[in-house]
C-alpha cells in the first residue's frame, strides 16, 4: 500500500497577533509590547547555499528560491524586494548575520521537511537575520511540472519564505485519513503547515496570502481597496480564544482566514475584496492548535462549527463591524 | 505489513476510545522513532549558546511524573532550538516553547543526559491541561480512523473527537509500542 504521511512544512510557534490582525504574523516581544516580525529595510539580501544534492543542484536551488522570492514580490500595491548577494558555504541554520537559504542534512528533524528562523535584536525587534533550511533527507526536484515522489523545492521555499516575511501558519486546508496516514485534500493558503503529498505543486499565492502579506507590508493604495470584518466569536455568551474564522466570497469563490486572539473572542479579517461574504467560525480541533497560536490561555477546541446567520457586506475601504458568531458547545 | 500493523492495532486498541480505530502513520511513526515518552512538569528553561556561539538552544528541564517508554531518570533535559541570549532572540519557527509550570507529553529521541530532542518539533510536544471537568487531558487530540481503504475526511468540529484523558493517551502510546513490536 502507497505510504501516505504528512509532513508537517514547519510546526509550531505563531506568537499572538495584534487585535487588529488580519491574518497571523510571527511576533516578538519588545519589552511589554508584542511587535510583529518585519523587515524594516529592503532590498533583503540572502545568500544560498553551495552544496548540490541528488537531484538538485545549487544553481537549480537558486533559480527555485528566486522563482518563490518572485511570486511573493508579485503582490500588487505590497514594496518588497530582495538580492541574492551570491552562493555560500554557511550555515542555513546559523547565527552568523547572513540570511542564508538552503540544504541542510538533518536526520534527526526527519519529520519536517523544512524551517525557518530568525535572531532578532530584542531591544529594538529588528530582524537581523532570517534562515531558511530544507531538510536534505527528503528527495527534491526543481522539475517544472513536478517529480513523483519528490518534494517541489518552489512550493516549499514559498512557503518558508512567507514565514520569512512575518507571517503565521493558515488553517485553510482540508485533509483527510487514508491508507492509514493523513492527506492534505487541499489547501486555500501556501502557508497551510501540513504539505501535499511528494510530487505535487503548491507554487501558486491564494488571497489568504496575499491578505497576509498585504497586512504586513500593504499599502494604502490595498487598504483603500479592500475591506474588513471584525467580531467576535461566543459560546453562551461567553468569548472563544482560538477560533478559526473564515470569509467566503460566493461571488469569486476566495476564503481569507482569521483567528480569535483575545479571551473574548474578538477577532479582525482584512484584505478581503468588497462584496457579500460568509463567515463561518470552527474550532481547531484537527491538528495541534499551538502550531497556529501561541498563547497563555488555552484555546477553545469545544465547540460546533457555526455560520453568522446573515451574508455580511464588506465595504470597499471600510469594516462591517458587529458580527457575533455563536457556537455551541460540542 | 503495515495494513497487518494497522488491522492489529484496530483489534488492539481499547474499546472505550471509539467503537474502531486506526491510528495514524504520523502517530505510530512518533512513538516508534521516540526513544523516550515522559509525561511530566518544567522545572527549569534555560538557554546558552551552541555551535560555537553561532546558535542558541533552549534547555529544558522536565521533571518526570511517568515514562510511556524509557526512562532515564527522575528528570530529563530537553535541548530546543531558539532561545534569548542577551538582547538577542533567536526564534525558530516550529520548535515548541515552553515555561517552567508546564506540564507535558514529550516524544524524545537522542541521549536525556546531554539534551534529548522531541521528535519532529513541535510534533512530538504535547500539553496537558484540565478540561472543564477538571480531568487532566492531553490537549491536542489524536486523529483516529475507522478504515483503511475508505477516505475519512478530517472535519473540524467533529463531536465525536475530543482530547484524550492523560491515561487513554498512555494506554493509546502502549498499545501502539505493542503493536509495533509484532
Amino acid at each position: 500500500m502507497k505510504r501516505i504521511r504528512a509532513l508537517a512544512v514547519v510546526a509550531a510557534l505563531v506568537l499572538s497577533a495584534p487585535a487588529v490582525s488580519a491574518y497571523l504574523k510571527l511576533g516578538t516581544h519588545v519589552g511589554a509590547n508584542l511587535v510583529p516580525l518585519h523587515w524594516g529595510a529592503f532590498p533583503i539580501r540572502y545568500f544560498v547555499t553551495n552544496r548540490d544534492i541528488a537531484g538538485v543542484t545549487a544553481p537549480q536551488l537558486q533559480q527555485a528560491v528566486a522563482g518563490a522570492i518572485a511570486t511573493w514580490s508579485g503582490v500588487r500595491d505590497v514594496s518588497i524586494s530582495s538580492q541574492f548577494v551570491g552562493f555560500t558555504g554557511a550555515s542555513p541554520i546559523s547565527g552568523d548575520g547572513m540570511t542564508v537559504i538552503g540544504f541542510q542534512n538533518r536526520p534527526d528533524l526527519d519529520l519536517v521537511l523544512g524551517s525557518t528562523s530568525y535572531t532578532v535584536d530584542s531591544v529594538t525587534g529588528e530582524v537581523i537575520e532570517s534562515d531558511i533550511f530544507l531538510n536534505s533527507i527528503f528527495p527534491w526536484s526543481v522539475a517544472s511540472g513536478g517529480e513523483e515522489g519528490r518534494q517541489d523545492v518552489q512550493s516549499i521555499a514559498l512557503h518558508e519564505l512567507g514565514h520569512l516575511l512575518g507571517l503565521g501558519h493558515s488553517a485553510l486546508g482540508e485533509t483527510d485519513l487514508f491508507g492509514g496516514g493523513r492527506r492534505v485534500l487541499g489547501a486555500e493558503s501556501v502557508m497551510f503547515p501540513i504539505a501535499f503529498p511528494a510530487g505535487n505543486l503548491n507554487r501558486a499565492l491564494h488571497a489568504d496570502d496575499v491578505a497576509g502579506l498585504s497586512d504586513v507590508y500593504g499599502s494604502d493604495a490595498f487598504r483603500a481597496s479592500t475591506g474588513s470584518i471584525t467580531g467576535r466569536v461566543t459560546k453562551n455568551g461567553s468569548g472563544v480564544l482560538g477560533a478559526h474564522i473564515v470569509a467566503f466570497n460566493p461571488e469569486s469563490g476566495t476564503l481569507v482566514g482569521g483567528f480569535s486572539l483575545t479571551p473574548d473572542g474578538a477577532f479582525t479579517i482584512g484584505g478581503l475584496e468588497p462584496g457579500l461574504h460568509v463567515v463561518r467560525a470552527e474550532p481547531l480541533d484537527d491538528g495541534d492548535p499551538g502550531s497556529f497560536i501561541d498563547s497563555p490561555q488555552p484555546i477553545d477546541l469545544d465547540f460546533r462549527p457555526a455560520i453568522y446567520s446573515r451574508l455580511v457586506s464588506v465595504p470597499k475601504g471600510g469594516t462591517a463591524n458587529g458580527v457575533e458568531v455563536k457556537v455551541t458547545p460540542k | 505489513m503495515r495494513r497487518l500493523l494497522a488491522i492489529a492495532l484496530l483489534v488492539a486498541v481499547p474499546a472505550a476510545l471509539r467503537a474502531t480505530v486506526l491510528v495514524p502513520i504520523e502517530f505510530r511513526e512518533l512513538v516508534t522513532i521516540a526513544s523516550t515518552i515522559v509525561h511530566g512538569r518544567v522545572v527549569d528553561v534555560r538557554a546558552d549558546w551552541v555551535d560555537g556561539r553561532r546558535a542558541i538552544d533552549t534547555f529544558v528541564t522536565v521533571e518526570a511524573n511517568e515514562y510511556f517508554k524509557g526512562g532515564p531518570g527522575e528528570s530529563v533535559v530537553v535541548r530546543v532550538p531558539g532561545g534569548q541570549m542577551g538582547r538577542y532572540r533567536t526564534i525558530f519557527v516550529g520548535a515548541p516553547e515552553f515555561q517552567r509550570g508546564d506540564e507535558v507529553v514529550l516524544f524524545l529521541r537522542g541521549n536525556p543526559a546531554r539534551g534529548a530532542i522531541i521528535v519532529g518539533l513541535s510534533q512530538g510536544a504535547f500539553r496537558v491541561a484540565p478540561d472543564r471537568t477538571g480531568r487532566r487531558v492531553v490537549t491536542s487530540p489524536v486523529l483516529l480512523g475507522t478504515s483503511l481503504d475508505r477516505p475519512e475526511p478530517i472535519v473540524r468540529g467533529d463531536p465525536s473527537r475530543r482530547p484524550l484523558a492523560v491515561d487513554a493517551f498512555r494506554e493509546l502510546v502502549k498499545r501502539v509500542i505493542a503493536g509495533g513490536a509484532r
